[in-house]
């Protein structure tokens, strides 16, 4: 039969390699391109962030690096456009979340807490999944719309 | 996980927030072709549930099926019989019908003042579904919303795509709600509720799905938590003990959606819990942590 067992007051037991934000590197821009336009055989550098995928002398579309920044998350993203100026797809190149000195390495792996009696949580590894409160992606969205009016039409 | 060669990790915007798929141990070939459908049927889920978008199952159902059944994609389908069997289940605590109250709210958009009458505002007996996927609404003012449902049920979907591209491992976290599936099981931190730069727990997901509800945070911003967006049917208003909860379950879409149901019913929801095989870790406002005894029978870590 179930029932609720209350847990006892967090215990920091987790090893100090734990980085005080949680970052994850997705794909290099030159990854980005070419998964975004596997037929591409080159990029032709547009202007500082985007590039002109061709094949030959046929051009696939345009791809647009932009990047979005709060207070605490740092993205980039990527957009690939098809010779339409449509989205093909997005693709989030790098993702961090950034507490730089707010957060105090101490009181941040004070918040790892561990099965009290057990061993000790060995986390041997960067965090690499979080479950939590909804983040919005709005932000990279509205990104997305001023990828698409600005480069729309420069795609062909 | 970090830059392993047989590894492929990708993140989209979708679904209103961050997916992730990652996989593993395949030819790299296979992996990106699996990652790549398996986002397609996530970018299926999202456009055929959106609130927001006007073509959508969800809107063309709150515009029209009060007027006459409404013929939706079995995918959609799919998700009201379940949302339908959990309203029932749960005695109404899980209602996707309180979308206009949701709106009044500011949660959703969309009128902010619906004529609606507060018994309509509930699902209760009001969505029939017909044979051929077809969906008719009893009363004009039922407005659904499956935003506590569908981003589970996406990731369900997403994960069949990679397991039958015949991938060994592989997981899904639409922001937080999460399934994996394979040998190696995936190292998983609970977000604090009321403090999104503090983790308050960590657990090992192996076969199974992990969501979480709570707050919504904004980490462009303050990194704050910044509203409510769980209501309860009943008194349609933020449940008020329970800051956060996370359910483990077979399916994400399990997960998903008993998450809400633990927010509004507490230790209440204990039989639903078991009767669907999950396991539940609740924040209560005052940030004691609470979970059922077959949380600790996983290789869970927290507190």
């Amino acid at each position: 039969m179930t029932g609720w067992i209350r847990l006892a007051a967090p215990a920091a037991i987790v090893s100090a390699i734990v980085p005080p934000a949680y970052a994850v590197q997705y794909l290099s821009i030159a990854q980005a391109q070419k998964e975004a336009f596997p037929s591409a055989t080159s990029f032709a550098q547009v202007d500082v962030r985007s590039w002109k995928a061709q094949s030959g002398g046929t051009v696939l579309g345009l791809f647009v690096v932009d990047h979005v920044v709060g207070k605490h998350l740092y993205i980039d993203y990527s957009v690939a456009l098809d010779p339409g100026g449509r989205i093909k797809r997005v693709d989030i190149l790098q993702y961090r979340e950034s507490y730089g000195g707010e957060v105090r390495e101490a009181s941040w792996l004070a918040q790892f807490v561990g099965k009290s009696g057990a061993s000790a949580l060995k986390v041997d590894q960067d965090i690499r999944n979080i479950s939590g409160a909804t983040l919005s992606s709005h932000h990279v969205t509205e990104g997305v719309k001023r990828v698409l009016a600005a480069y729309g039409s420069r795609a062909r | 996980m970090a830059a392993a060669p047989d590894r492929l990790r990708r993140a989209r915007p979708l679904l209103g927030t961050f997916v992730e798929i990652t996989v593993a141990h395949a030819a790299p070939d296979l992996m990106e072709a699996a990652v790549e459908a398996a986002f397609d049927a996530i970018a299926r889920v999202h456009q055929r549930m959106s609130f927001h978008d006007p073509l959508s199952d969800v809107s063309r159902l709150n515009n029209h099926a009060a007027a006459g059944a409404v013929t939706v994609d079995p995918w959609t389908f799919q998700v009201l019989e379940a949302a339908v069997e959990l309203h029932r289940r749960s005695a109404g605590a899980f209602d996707v019908g309180v979308a206009p109250v949701l709106q009044e709210l500011g949660l959703l958009p969309g009128p902010s003042a619906l004529p609606h009458s507060p018994s309509a505002t509930t699902m209760d007996g009001q969505i029939e579904l017909l044979p051929g996927c077809r969906v008719r609404f009893r009363d004009q003012h039922v407005a659904i919303d499956l935003g506590g449902i569908a981003k589970g049920f996406a990731v369900d979907r997403a994960l069949e795509v990679l397991r039958e591209r015949g991938l060994p491992q592989g997981l899904v976290n639409a922001g937080g709600d999460l399934a994996v599936f394979g040998p190696e099981p995936e190292s998983v931190f609970i977000r604090h509720p009321l403090d999104p730069h503090r983790l308050i727990g960590h657990v090992q997901v192996a076969n199974e799905a992990l969501a979480t509800s709570g707050n919504c945070i904004d980490l462009f911003g303050s990194g704050r938590v910044t509203r409510r967006a769980i209501i309860d049917p009943r008194t349609q208003e933020p449940p008020r003990a329970i800051a956060g909860v996370s359910v483990r379950a077979p399916s994400c879409l399990m997960a998903d959606a008993l998450t809400k149901v633990v927010m509004i019913q507490g230790e209440d929801s204990v039989a639903l819990l078991d009767r669907y095989d999950a396991h539940a870790f609740v924040v209560s406002i005052s940030g004691e942590i609470r979970v059922t005894s077959g949380w600790l029978d996983s290789k869970t870590l927290a507190a």
